[in-house]
């Protein structure tokens, strides 16, 4: 039992469910608590030992029954015992029409054989599903295997059989039953195989060796990453969101030069004799406030759900977060975020702004911005751009963005092109570029740490 | 040792907390009892108002501990929730004691004498009387088992989080004037979040987590039944499969359990003896508490025909139940 626990583990694991090795000792010990024979305290006891975020509760309501439920698939019933002699001889003579595959299957649902273990594990391999380990393709692999086995031709040939039965002379009552019969034994076949498939791949799952390392992912360029890749780069984005504000609080907290705060002085020259000695400050609030504009255009597409969960990740670490995008015009994004989870909101906002064939316009963006939104913007904001700077040869408008430079702590522009395209066609990227106090390129994620990390300085 | 150590099944825990008035379904009751089992801190996660702290109530009543609660807020620190040095009482004290010191030190010979004289005297103004105890500490040194309720811990920063891990993993706290404070009787923590922001991975792993989720039909029922028995059954029951189409609407906010039973008792008030239009007009503000919300759903009831609120079992309804 533990094994089948810990292969269940690896299962969730691999599913991206964040199992530590200490929440694996809890499930055991709960485990041990409340016994395996009650299966519903035993699926409670793995479920709130292991999985601590209501999103992963469907992963775990999926594989549970694969690992834990008896294999016995549905019973099929055996016809021949039901048949009168009579009968059973117009059958035999009516299944010799066929040819022999299609016999020895039709003859297998009348005696209501299941198909044994030897038998699955060939169809398995015939269809290749050694080799599958993602659930998703589950329907599919028990597709594949009916078609090995040829249903839909032993559909058709039950249809024709059961027509030779009534030509021959069964009483066409009996044919409809012993219609109806042959179909649920071939729908419990269908359910053993689907089972088997689930079983299987929940399997390899648990076998799949551990994923590719971060330090890879983070060095490759956000255009060539899987939807695999950016869910797994997104949990590190939110990580390194973490990290980052923790290090500002850091940072804050040794920077402490506000008021002088009476009671903590007091508090702490208690033990000099209410003397002086030590003085107390009160900790300056200044958290950091961040205004970020978001290009969400074409060019900007492979990169833009990324940047816009960076923003979802940073809204979520330092609630003075400001997020704007635009292609042609300026949205206020903040608002998306709230109460949806990174995925839901990223589509979310894309959907909101589906590319077009509408024209990139930062000037009038910024011009959006100066008129709606300028308050957000105060001495203590950091301003962002995230963008390419491809204007499509509209009107820079760089008053606007020296404006916003001006009343803002600092400007940073984060370009995800190659600096060997800068200036380049219809960017205008060297344009904005002067009245920045920096701009980075962030090709990578590894890039974008670095930038993040200096801007939060 | 507590009676909660007699719970020796999850039903009996199930029945304990029904007593309470509190209907706990079966993960509820499981889960309750094996955090019980295991000694650990249960996380409940889940929509406003389906009952986290009320379950953290009736496991206190249960129990029959007493329950200390610490809310949670943006800014919450260690002297908000765990001690503080009651400083203005020392400096009362001290004051008021200057005679007695003057005396005490007089009859010192020398500096030196004095010096030892005082910081004999020291302890008197460290002592566990100008403590002043907030909920962890309290909780912590309660010579009666507690049950410590940590509501909406989603709302605390993220550093009040690393402290609290440090407390629920040891039970102890160390105040540097007194030496490390040790739990007599373990607590039962119970922490409550509304999942406004990602909790910590540490805090996660500590803890055992339960997802309340709105209740079925049935289950609200029950609930609605018990605690407003005065509402006839049908009218309850339309009132619940009202509220529980509310819900699968995309509202801003969708009314919670405790909204359910304020209507209810407002139905009763106003001695409804059906949901006639009339009567959802003046009332349906108390389910929903946006002014779009109400809009919405007002449109949505005139819609369709109001004879859907006869049968008790229409199928257009069925198609919501959770």
């Amino acid at each position: 039992m533990e094994e089948r626990i810990i292969k269940f583990i690896s299962a969730l694991r691999s599913s991206g469910v964040r199992i530590s090795l200490a929440e694996s000792a809890d499930a055991m010990n709960a485990v041990d608590h409340m016994g395996v024979q009650d299966r519903e305290g035993f699926r409670l006891s793995l479920r709130s030992t292991l999985v601590k975020d209501a999103a992963n509760l469907p992963i775990f309501e999926e594989l549970f029954p694969l690992f834990f439920d008896s294999n016995q698939p549905p019973p099929l019933m055996n016809l021949s015992e039901d048949l009168t002699p009579e009968e059973a001889k117009m059958l035999a003579a009516a299944l010799r029409q066929f040819k022999d595959q299609l016999q020895q299957m039709l003859e297998r649902l009348m005696q209501g054989d299941q198909l044994n273990q030897q038998e699955l594990d060939q169809l398995g391999k015939l269809v290749g599903l050694d080799q599958v380990d993602d659930m998703r393709y589950r329907d599919w692999m028990a597709r594949r295997m009916e078609q090995a086995l040829r249903f839909r031709e032993v559909k058709e040939a039950l249809r024709e059989l059961m027509e030779l039965l009534a030509e021959i002379g069964m009483n066409r009552q009996r044919v409809e039953q012993l219609r109806q019969m042959l179909q649920a034994n071939q729908q419990s076949l269908e359910a053993q195989i689907h089972q088997f498939a689930g079983q299987k791949i929940a399997e390899n799952m648990s076998e799949r060796p551990p994923d590719e390392s971060l330090d890879s992912l983070l060095n490759r360029p956000f255009n060539a990453l899987s939807d695999k890749d950016l869910d797994r780069l997104r949990k590190e984005v939110s990580r390194l969101a973490a990290v980052l504000r923790t290090r500002v609080a850091l940072r804050q907290k040794r920077a402490k030069s506000g008021q002088l705060d009476a009671k903590a002085t007091i508090r702490a020259n208690l033990k000099h004799g209410n003397v002086p000695i030590e003085i107390k400050h009160k900790d300056r609030t200044l958290k950091p406030k961040l205004v970020v504009i978001c290009d969400v255009s074409t060019s900007m597409r492979p990169c833009s759900e990324f940047m816009i969960s960076l923003l979802y990740a940073m809204q979520d670490q330092i609630s003075k977060t400001h997020a704007f995008a635009f292609i042609d015009h300026l949205e206020y994004i903040s608002p998306d975020f709230a109460g949806r989870d990174v995925r839901q909101a990223v589509s979310h906002v894309l959907e909101r702004m589906p590319p077009g064939h509408y024209n990139t316009d930062l000037g009038y963006s910024l011009q959006n911005f100066t008129r709606q939104y300028l308050d957000t913007v105060d001495r203590r904001s950091t301003f962002i751009i995230l963008g390419d700077g491809r204007n499509n040869y509209n009107d820079p408008r760089l008053n606007l963005l020296r404006d916003i430079s001006r009343r803002s702590n600092r400007t940073i522009w984060l370009n995800p092109e190659n600096p060997a395209l800068w200036g380049t066609g219809d960017s205008d990227i060297l344009k904005y570029a002067p009245l920045c106090d920096a701009v980075v390129q962030v090709g990578t994620l590894a890039e974008l740490t670095a930038a993040v990390d200096k801007l939060l300085a | 040792m507590s009676v909660l150590d007699d719970f020796s099944t999850a039903d009996e825990v199930k029945v304990a907390l029904g007593k309470q008035k509190y209907i706990a379904n079966d993960e509820i009751a499981t889960i309750t009892y094996l955090s019980q089992k295991l000694g650990k801190p249960l996380l409940t996660e889940g929509p406003a108002g389906v009952g986290k702290t009320e379950l953290a109530k009736a496991i206190s009543g249960a129990t029959d501990r007493e329950l200390i609660r610490l809310q949670c807020y943006e800014g919450l620190d260690e002297t908000k929730a765990l001690y503080e040095w009651e400083y203005a009482k020392q400096l009362l004290y001290t004051q008021l004691l200057r005679d007695k010191l003057q005396e005490t030190l007089s009859e010192a010979s020398n500096l030196a004498e004095a010096a030892d004289r005082l910081a004999s005297e020291e302890d008197v103004f460290f002592s566990m009387r100008f403590l002043l105890q907030r909920p962890l500490l309290k909780a912590i040194l309660s010579d009666r088992p507690t049950v410590l309720l940590i509501d909406e811990i989603d709302r605390a920063d993220a550093e009040f989080e690393a402290f609290l891990l440090e407390v629920l993993s040891d039970f102890q706290v160390s105040v540097p004037e007194l030496g490390t404070l040790a739990a007599i009787h373990r607590p039962m923590v119970v922490l409550t979040s509304n999942n406004t922001r990602e909790l910590s991975e540490a805090l996660k792993r500590r803890c055992l987590y339960l997802f309340i989720n709105y209740p079925s039909v049935e289950q609200e029922m029950a609930v609605v039944r018990l605690k407003v028995p005065d509402l006839s059954a049908k009218l309850a029951r339309q009132a619940v499969e009202l509220v529980h189409t509310l819900r699968n609407m995309d509202l801003r906010k969708s009314p919670s359990i405790s909204e359910t039973l304020d209507w209810a008792k407002a139905l009763v008030t106003l001695n409804a003896k059906k949901l006639d239009p009339e009567t959802l007009e003046t009332t349906l503000s108390i389910l929903l508490k946006h002014e779009s919300d109400l809009q919405r759903a007002k449109r949505w009831l005139q819609q369709p025909p109001r004879s859907r609120f006869d049968d008790d079992e229409d199928p257009r309804l069925r198609g919501w139940r959770n």
